[in-house]
């Protein structure tokens, strides 16, 4: 029987606060065994302004994913955003010696080591460093380098950095609830993870996760990660350009995006109004649904084409397309928009199918926590390949490290 | 041989000895007044006087006057300084029973309020009549409890002004840095009352112990004759080793002295120092050197010595001089930028801003006296009539009062107003009820608040509130807005068309920074600014984050709905 592991992932969102402990089988698959999520408070933009609701909300997630699950979580994966985030690609090659031509570990480590060596700016810290390829004497997309001949190796990165402070920020609130933060990870990374499939990824896609505040978005080609990043704009922005076009209270503006919003507003019946009630029942305002549909698509299609700027340069590679997920993109007539704006194919996405009482939680909203239990699984897998002699050598050389 | 108590006797006869009497009004002088009675501190008379039966019922001191029995029947004056007066009218002969016999009568209050303002001139007036020197150490309220109360606090501190032979006044606003920004309210509270009763112990040690160098009267009101003035306050006392140079420390840290800093300013400065027998002339002349290099050249020292074999070994050192608030401001205020201030009295500031330093500059204009006066004149009449009903006291001397303001009114535009006496009314009504309007206005700059209020008592031409609405107020998100709700016009909706359909109603929205007319004027640059300007209104909820910039330097947060229909106008 494979060797399963329980994994926590966390996601501090800007509308929800989601816990998911999932259960990573070896053989690949997960089993979502609880989702504890809870209105979010203190998270704007994706970044945590207060501390202790966040706390409070987080403790309540965690409890409504413990107990269906019945596990105790003291460690989470932490999925993290906000507009600080940055990507960048970075290449670095190595010659090996000269007495030398079959490529070690060593070497691969060398290359690592001079492309992950680049200026980012002093506040920030590297997040994600992820291997797109190696290049052996400009062979390109070779996976595997290691016991090949060549005379340079290029090692080709991915590097995802945001500012220190925040993300230490986020790991800290999350410490103090008390958790563990196994590792953090940037949420658009983690939701292309069971968003996209491998074919996707291949054929080249983007991914969007346009959640309350924030659309993180990750564009794949050939298989390899090419741009990421984050907008921070999201639903809530929507939801404060209806309040402030109908003057309406926020929470209103909120129902009235949800249940009557939409992103079309050409062949909409112009005589069509559409009432905000209070509480009571009374009305406290009329809208035109023209208008309220053109107030959201501006702010939709803004969203869009502000992600759209920032990987431009890739955009002609996408085969599989575009695909949204996240809350936001349950807003009716987003991929009509979206279609219009990437003049791709597009695909409103959940996770990919995964066991478990996943069922409901195939909701585009969850598709970043439940990332994050792949995510993990990944990290897992990858390690294998080292024995566990060398595993705990490089543990003992950690701790020496550390020593100083 | 008759037997007598050489103690008693020691007590009664000692012919030197000053009766005092301390007087407690309103909420803030009961609070003094129960700390002074707590520390049993000062060999004096405590009486505490309140319209509030309930407050009063809770004070420690041993005598108690409620004001207006019949008046206000055991409530308080409910902030109404006029209430407050007349209560104390009512009750004039219990306060004058109470005060006679003495010949000092401390008088501590917090100005502001109503009972405070309104009895403590009253009180004062009855002190005296019954030829006591009179002191009054008053609070002047925290910024935070909004210009009307500042304003009424001024009023009453010009009654007083004319009553009492000193007035020692204090800065709530300085008062706050007493404790420690994380302090409890409490603390805040009883540590400024604990001041006070500092203060009063040592001004009440300072006139009644004799000294070998005496400080009389006139030099404490030499010290704190500064128009305006606030009290600047340090007492320390030490003993042991060094305890001249300790005890001058000590005097120094006081917050109203703020480390000896607020003493370059001063022009007079009165030091006593008291110890016990073993005082020696090279203590007194190290205290006096140490002294020396926080004070200028030119201040005139008020120089006491006095030695109380009460105080055993240990040395008392008690600074006390006046600073006009003015200069006090600008030097408490020095680090925030002084424009930041009133908008953050605006938004209702929180105790703990307003208890920081930086809170002392939104006080009270630093009206000059002499230009304040007309107004006083002016305010006075008002309460006329129930001083005449009962054998007032204001009326010696105010009784002339009131014809004052007519003549002069004439070639001011209050003389618009018909009749000569509803004129004044109603110049009274307008003067006191000015500073609540402008508590609703949202008057960016609190600089020229300022400068109008002395206009107004300057009686300067049209001081009124007019210019106010005009000016360069903020734009605001609901201007913009109002006119976005889509009229219920069936028209088939294509961006531009939705957009441009709010165009018509739009001029009026504008208006307010950018007229119609003149718009052509307008530079790039200006526009650029109002731009930025209103930008943090329309960012709704997202005011206090980092904005999004788009390449453009366009804020994304504004909704976009919004910045297109500005484009478009363009």
């Amino acid at each position: 029987m494979a060797k399963s592991t329980i994994y926590a992932g966390l996601e501090i969102g800007t509308s929800k606060i989601c816990v998911v402990v999932g259960e990573a089988k070896r053989d690949g698959t997960i089993k979502i065994l609880g989702v504890g999520t809870a209105p979010s408070r203190g998270v704007r933009k994706g970044e945590i302004v207060d501390f202790q609701k966040v706390q409070t909300v987080l403790n309540d997630a965690l409890v409504r994913a413990e107990e269906p699950s019945e596990v105790m979580i003291r460690t989470v994966f932490l999925g993290v955003t906000g507009g600080h985030i940055r990507s960048l690609n970075s290449r670095g090659a190595w010659r090996l010696p000269e007495d030398q031509s079959e490529i070690t570990e060593d070497d691969v480590e060398e290359a690592k080591e001079i492309a992950r060596n680049v200026e980012i700016p002093q506040d920030h810290v590297f997040l994600h460093s992820i291997t797109r390829q190696y290049i052996v004497d400009g062979q390109e997309g070779v996976r595997q380098p290691i016991g090949r001949e060549g005379r340079v190796l290029e090692a080709d990165y991915h590097i995802i950095h945001g500012m220190r402070g925040r993300i230490q920020n986020a790991v800290k609130c999350v410490r103090e609830v008390p958790l563990e933060v196994e590792d953090v990870v940037f949420t658009a990374i983690a939701a292309a993870q069971v968003v996209l499939s491998r074919e996707a990824k291949a054929q080249g896609a983007l991914m969007i996760d346009i959640g309350g505040g924030t659309a993180d978005y990750v564009l794949y080609e050939d298989g390899m990660i090419a741009a990421s990043g984050c907008v921070p704009l999201g639903g809530d922005h929507i939801t404060q350009d209806i309040a402030m076009a109908v003057q309406i209270p926020d929470r209103r503006a909120e129902e009235l995006k949800v249940t009557e919003g939409s992103c079309i507003y050409e062949d909409v019946d112009p005589e069509d109004m559409v009432r905000v009630e209070d509480d009571n029942g009374f009305m406290i305002a009329e809208v035109e649904r023209s208008f309220l549909n053109e107030v959201i698509h501006l702010r939709v299609r803004e969203i869009l084409e502000q992600v759209k700027a920032r990987c431009e340069d890739h955009i002609g590679h996408l085969a599989a397309g575009v695909y949204l997920t996240g809350g936001t993109s349950l807003m009716k007539g987003i991929d009509v928009v979206a279609q219009d704006v990437f003049e791709r194919k597009v695909t409103r996405a959940g996770s990919a199918p995964v066991s478990g009482v996943t069922a409901t939680f195939e909701k585009p909203q969850f598709s970043a926590p439940v990332g994050l239990i792949r995510y993990a699984q990944i990290l897992d897998q990858e390690k294998p390949f080292m024995s566990p002699l060398r595993r705990l050598g490089r543990k003992m050389a950690d701790l020496l490290s550390i020593v100083p | 041989m008759v037997e007598y108590d050489r103690n008693a006797l020691k007590e009664t006869v000692e012919p030197g000895t000053l009766k005092t009497c301390i007087v407690g009004v309103g909420g803030a002088g009961g609070n003094v007044l129960d700390r002074i009675t707590l520390d049993r501190t000062v060999d004096a008379k405590l009486v505490a006087v309140h319209t509030d039966i309930r407050v009063l019922s809770h004070s420690m001191s041993p005598n108690k006057v409620q004001l207006g029995i019949e008046l206000m029947r055991g409530v308080g004056a409910g902030g109404d300084p006029e209430l407050g007066r007349e209560a104390a009218m009512f009750s004039r002969e219990q306060i004058r029973e109470a005060v006679t016999g003495h010949d000092i009568v401390f008088i501590c209050t917090g100005l502001g309020g109503g009972t405070g303002s309104g009895a403590a001139p009253v009180i004062a007036e009855i002190a005296k009549s019954t030829g006591a020197l009179v002191f009054l150490t008053a609070t002047m309220p925290f910024s935070f409890e909004g210009r009307r109360r500042v304003k009424q606090a001024e009023e009453s501190l010009d009654h007083l002004q004319k009553r009492a032979d000193a007035l020692i006044l204090f800065e709530n606003n300085r008062m706050g840095e007493l404790t420690l920004p994380k302090d409890g309210i409490q603390k805040a509270f009883s540590q400024a009352d604990q001041l006070i009763a500092q203060s009063l112990r040592a001004v009440s040690t300072i006139l009644t112990t004799p000294g070998l160098v005496k400080l009389g009267l006139d030099d404490l009101t030499a010290a704190l004759n500064t128009s305006n003035g606030r009290c600047l306050f340090g007492f320390g006392e030490a003993r042991g080793q060094n305890r001249g140079t300790e005890a001058v420390k000590r005097a120094l840290k006081s917050p109203l002295i703020d480390q000896g800093r607020l003493l370059h300013q001063t022009k007079t400065l009165l030091v006593h120092i008291a110890g016990g027998e073993s005082l020696t002339l090279l203590e007194v002349d190290a205290i006096m050197k140490q002294l020396g290099k926080n004070v200028p050249d030119q201040t005139h020292i008020l120089f006491g010595v006095a030695v109380d074999p009460k105080l055993g070994d240990s040395v008392c050192v008690t600074l006390l001089s006046s600073l006009g608030l003015a200069q006090l401001n600008t030097l408490a205020a020095a680090a925030p930028p002084a424009e930041m201030l009133p908008v953050r009295e605006r938004e209702m500031p929180k105790v703990m801003d307003a208890m920081t330093p930086a809170q002392a500059a939104p006080q009270p204009p630093p009206a000059p006296k002499p230009a304040r006066a007309p107004k006083v004149e002016a305010v006075k009449p008002a309460p006329a009539p129930v001083a005449e009903s009962m054998d007032l006291f204001f009326s010696n001397e105010e009784a002339p009062a009131p014809a004052e303001p007519v003549p002069a009114a004439p070639p001011e535009p209050e003389a618009a107003l018909p009749e000569a006496d509803e004129s004044i009314h109603a110049f009274v009504q307008e003067v006191v009820d000015e500073p609540a309007a402008e508590q609703e206005e949202p008057a960016p700059f609190e600089d020229e608040v300022i400068i109008e209020q002395e206009v107004v008592a300057a009686h300067i031409p049209e001081p009124e509130p007019e210019p106010q609405p005009e000016k360069p107020r903020r734009p605001r998100i609901e201007d913009y807005i109002t006119d976005t709700p889509p009229a219920p016009r069936p028209v088939s909706t294509s961006l531009a068309e939705v957009v441009g359909r709010n165009k018509p109603a739009a001029p009026a929205a504008d208006a307010p920074y950018m007229p119609a007319g003149s718009r052509s004027k307008i530079t790039e640059e200006e526009e650029q600014i109002a731009f930025q300007f209103r930008s943090e209104e329309d960012r709704g909820r997202f005011r206090e984050t980092e904005p999004v910039l788009a390449d453009g330097g366009e804020d994304l947060d504004v909704p976009t709905w919004m910045r297109l229909k500005r484009k478009l106008r363009r």
